[in-house]
């Protein structure tokens, strides 16, 4: 196998950080590449640099084997193969737009995601079909049948896309691409991506926010791709995904290359383990659903039922979307000083249930109190100053103002400026990466960056019910291990906890009770411990 | 309310009364197809008077000075818009937002203050007396444009081209990794909104006897944007329809006329309120529904549906 893409020495900083330094790797041709490293580690940096997002300030990155230009004829036929088309002489990426990168036939996915929001999904695939679409736009102006035959042909094509990556035509091709859930705009991402036909395609974190059995979809849905003769470069933070579907992995920390090589070298590692991986992620790697039975049984405690006299409490909550119905009739509860867990697939409605008890979202019935609180007629504003604080999925900052303003909004509301000031010092030291990055505007931390903010800023409110969406979204291992821990400090400093999460064996092991919401409903309800052990769950949402 | 009867019952007698708010009904239909042009692919630009007023001089200087027919010197006048169009959009387009609109607005100042009020041939704002002005034919050709217009532009954008737009429109960094060329794109739509206005420029001076610099202003800029705002954007036909309700209203209701500015500004407020993507919204023509009208209904359904 020869060399697809080969960077030799690349190098980006932005002001003092050096987001990338140095970096030297070479992607075969036909293999599943991974890349890893911690938060701020500059992956996404380098999937820009390759496709023309932003500039090397130094160094090369060549395209060994440029395709065929796309065209409209290659619509059906699988991508070239290896050595098909060779023109053997390689092409500099480095200092090409963005569209000429797409046009070599390198396509992506972003790892904040960037749909075409008002759109549909149909049209966010056909715009995606552009590049192998000839350009037909003075035929198309007299609509004969023949030309409108392409039309249907292509629309036909991306109905197949979308399918492919999961999502069922019928039912999502038409609703606008902002109203699905995140995990179902992750899958159109991809299926858009796809619909470039491309050589190489990369993945921006393409799981992030998928339980465990949606993961092994994608991880599917990346061998079948690989196999027919697609080259992938995938970013994700799941170790499971990446080191059970890559065949050759680089990793990044602090926009250096510290290790490079297969799994199993790579995950043995010391430096990888020290900088990356922690001790959870080994354990996750090596997660067989069952095993951890005897040490459940052990820890797990008393049942705790339904409390009688919650702080918060749900009673048949209905939630819709124009016509479509996101929640239907969910009743809960939340006692004073709980962790209490939400979990289900993308697209179950647990968002939904957070938003409309934070005000972002009018439930259309039902009861939702929050101790003497009505939530359902507050008006936001009300909500947080009564204490109830969210921290929405996906990362909500404030892109243009800093970090450090982000986090000083975060404390708007309380009366003690200095103790505020002291709190933010505090957590600055908790999250290095913040403090290292004060001055810098929001809107340029990395992903992951970004969502530890989130839950910084969320924090900083003096929440006495926090709810949480999603806070392992796009963490690395070891950050995933710091905001769980910091999760269990805040809920014995006496703050009751909401928590929506994917990664639902973590989220299982520090809540008290949990909630299983499947299709707008609640199926299941149970402590934590005995979630855990159900097989159906551990079917379902742990992974197996 | 005479207005609407004699439409009905006087088809014939309305249109000779009418003939000149009709044709005005037209040229502002067709500036509202320009701006649409810029606004669906995401652009906010403010220039379309500037190109109107290209479009009208040249029209009416070659008339003057040259034998040339009418028609050319009418295609004449649209084709150098659009040229002026892509020079001015080599450096104006890498803006974005409002720094675009400023930019834009900018041009057309430029040009009327600048260009316009000095050069001898454009009467050194005078105006210029425009020979062949003709305002009972000159309605004919508005009136076969805008159907013609109409279409071309609604098909356009169901083509690649328009796509790509939307895309554009929708995220510029997605649009460039589909392969779409941003600024390229970008300039296309910008070149052929400026085709169309300097043509509904060039029409314009078929009806009117003298060509006025003051017409050429921002004020008409402003104006030619509350068509688009007022109407929506998402389709073509939202724009037309705010032209035809804000050119014809000042005549349905005569006491308005004289505050015709004022009552547009009310009408302006009202529809960025109650209904913000216009009085079109995706889908076709829509009736006026606030939020809380569809909020109110989504309840209704699912407590009958309970
Ligand atoms: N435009 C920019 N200006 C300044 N700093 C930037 C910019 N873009 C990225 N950075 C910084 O470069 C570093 C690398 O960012 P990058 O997005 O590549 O990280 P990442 O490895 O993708 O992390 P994550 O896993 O959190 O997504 C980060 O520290 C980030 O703050
Ligand atoms: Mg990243």
């Amino acid at each position: 196998m020869s060399a697809l893409l080969q960077l030799t020495n690349v190098n980006r900083s932005f002001g003092g950080v050096h987001a990338v330094d140095n970096v030297s790797v070479e992607i075969e041709e036909g293999t599943i590449f991974g890349l890893i490293g911690p938060n701020g580690a500059g992956k996404t940096t380098l999937v820009n640099l390759v496709t023309g997002y932003i500039r090397p300030q130094s160094g090369s990155i060549k395209l060994l084997s440029p395709p065929p230009p796309a065209s409209e004829k290659g619509s059906n036929s699988p991508p070239p193969l290896a050595g098909e088309g060779r023109v053997g002489a390689a092409v500099e990426l480095a200092r090409r737009p963005p569209h000429a990168v797409a046009g070599m036939g390198i396509a992506r996915t972003f790892q904040t995601l960037r749909l075409y929001r008002n759109l549909t999904a149909l049209e966010n695939v056909l715009a995606g079909m552009h590049l192998r679409r000839r350009d037909d736009t003075l035929q198309q102006l007299i609509p004969i049948p023949a030309f409108l035959k392409e039309d249907r042909r292509r629309w036909q094509h991306a109905r197949e896309l979308l399918a492919r990556v999961g999502l069922d035509p019928d039912k999502f091709g038409n609703r606008q691409a902002a109203t699905l859930s995140y995990g179902d705009q992750r899958r159109l991402e991809v299926a858009r991506a796809l619909a470039l036909n491309p050589h190489l395609l990369i993945l921006d974190e393409p799981a992030a926010g998928m339980n465990p059995a949606e993961k092994d979809r994608v991880r599917a849905l990346i061998q079948q791709l690989n196999q027919d003769g697609l080259t992938v470069l995938l970013i994700d933070h799941d170790m499971r995904l990446v080191m059970g579907v890559c065949r050759h992995i680089a990793v990044l920390n602090f926009g250096r290359k510290i290790a490079d090589g297969p799994p199993a070298t790579v995950s043995q590692d010391p430096a990888v383990i020290t900088a990356y991986l922690g001790s959870q992620a080994q354990k996750t790697a090596a997660h067989v659903p069952g095993s951890e039975e005897m040490d459940v049984a052990a820890t797990s405690t008393a049942v705790s039922a339904e409390p009688t006299s919650p702080l918060l409490e749900v009673r048949d909550l209905q939630v819709s979307y124009g016509a479509i119905q996101a929640v239907r009739g969910v009743s809960f509860g939340v006692a004073k000083g709980e962790i209490v867990a939400l979990i289900g697939a993308n697209g179950a409605g647990k968002s939904t249930i957070l938003n409309s008890l934070s005000g972002v979202l009018r439930p259309h019935s039902g009861v939702a109190r929050f101790g003497e609180l009505d939530l359902t007629t507050a008006p936001p504003d009300r909500i947080v100053s009564q204490g109830l604080i969210q921290v929405p999925e996906g990362r909500e900052i404030l892109a243009r103002l800093t970090v450090r303003e982000n986090l000083e909004l975060g404390a708007w509301g309380r009366s003690n400026g200095r103790s505020a000031h002291r709190d933010i010092e505090g957590l600055m030291k908790q999250f290095p990466i913040l403090g290292q990055r004060r001055d810098l505007p929001a809107g340029q931390l990395s992903g992951g960056e970004q969502q530890i903010l989130a839950i910084a800023r969320g924090l900083l409110a003096q929440p006495k019910l926090l709810l949480l969406d999603e806070p392992s979204l796009g963490l690395a291992p070891q950050m995933v291990d710091t905001v769980f821990d910091v999760i269990k400090k805040i809920h014995n400093d006496g703050v009751t906890i909401l928590l929506v999460e994917q990664n639902a064996l973590r989220a299982l092991e520090i809540a008290d009770r949990a909630y299983v919401v499947e299709t707008g409903r609640i199926l299941l309800s149970g402590t934590g411990a005995a979630l855990r052990r159900n097989p159906e769950v551990q079917k379902a949402y742990l992974g197996g | 309310m005479d207005f609407f009867i004699q439409l009905f019952t006087d088809p014939v007698g309305f249109y000779n009364q009418h003939e000149l708010l009709i044709a005005q009904i037209g040229i502002n239909a067709i500036l509202a197809i320009s701006i649409f042009v810029t606004f669906y692919s995401g652009q906010l630009t403010l220039a379309n008077a500037g190109f109107m007023a290209i479009g009208a001089y040249t029209t009416v200087i070659m008339s003057l000075y040259l034998p040339t027919p009418l028609p050319v010197d009418m295609l004449v006048g649209a084709l150098l818009a659009a040229a002026i169009g892509f020079l001015v959009g080599l450096p104006v387009l890498r803006l974005r937002g409002v720094f675009l609109a400023i930019a834009t607005i900018g041009f057309v100042e430029a040009l009327r203050l600048g260009v316009i009020l000095n050069l001898p041939i454009t009467g050194e704002g005078q105006g210029l007396k425009n020979p062949s002005a003709d305002p009972l034919g000159g309605i004919v050709p508005i009136l076969i444009s805008v159907p013609i217009l109409t279409y071309l532009v609604w098909r356009l954008t169901h083509t690649r081209l328009g796509q790509a737009w939307a895309a554009i429109r929708e995220d510029e960094l997605a649009a460039s990794s589909n392969g779409i060329n941003v600024p390229a794109y970008k300039m296309v739509a910008f070149v052929i909104s400026a085709l169309v206005a300097g043509y509904a420029g060039a029409l314009e001076t078929h009806i009117n006897f003298f060509v006025d610099p003051t017409e050429y202003s921002v004020t008409r800029t402003i104006q030619i944007l509350t068509f688009a705002v007022v109407g929506g954007t998402t389709n073509v036909i939202g724009p037309i329809v705010g032209a035809v309700f804000l050119t014809a209203l000042p005549e349905i209701v005569r006491q308005f006329a004289a505050y015709r500015d004022v009552v547009n500004g009310i009408i302006l407020i009202l529809v960025i309120i109650f209904r913000p993507q216009g009085i079109v919204g995706r889908g076709g023509l829509a009736i006026i529904a606030p939020r809380w009208w569809t909020r109110w209904r989504t309840r209704e359904r699912a407590a009958a549906a309970h």
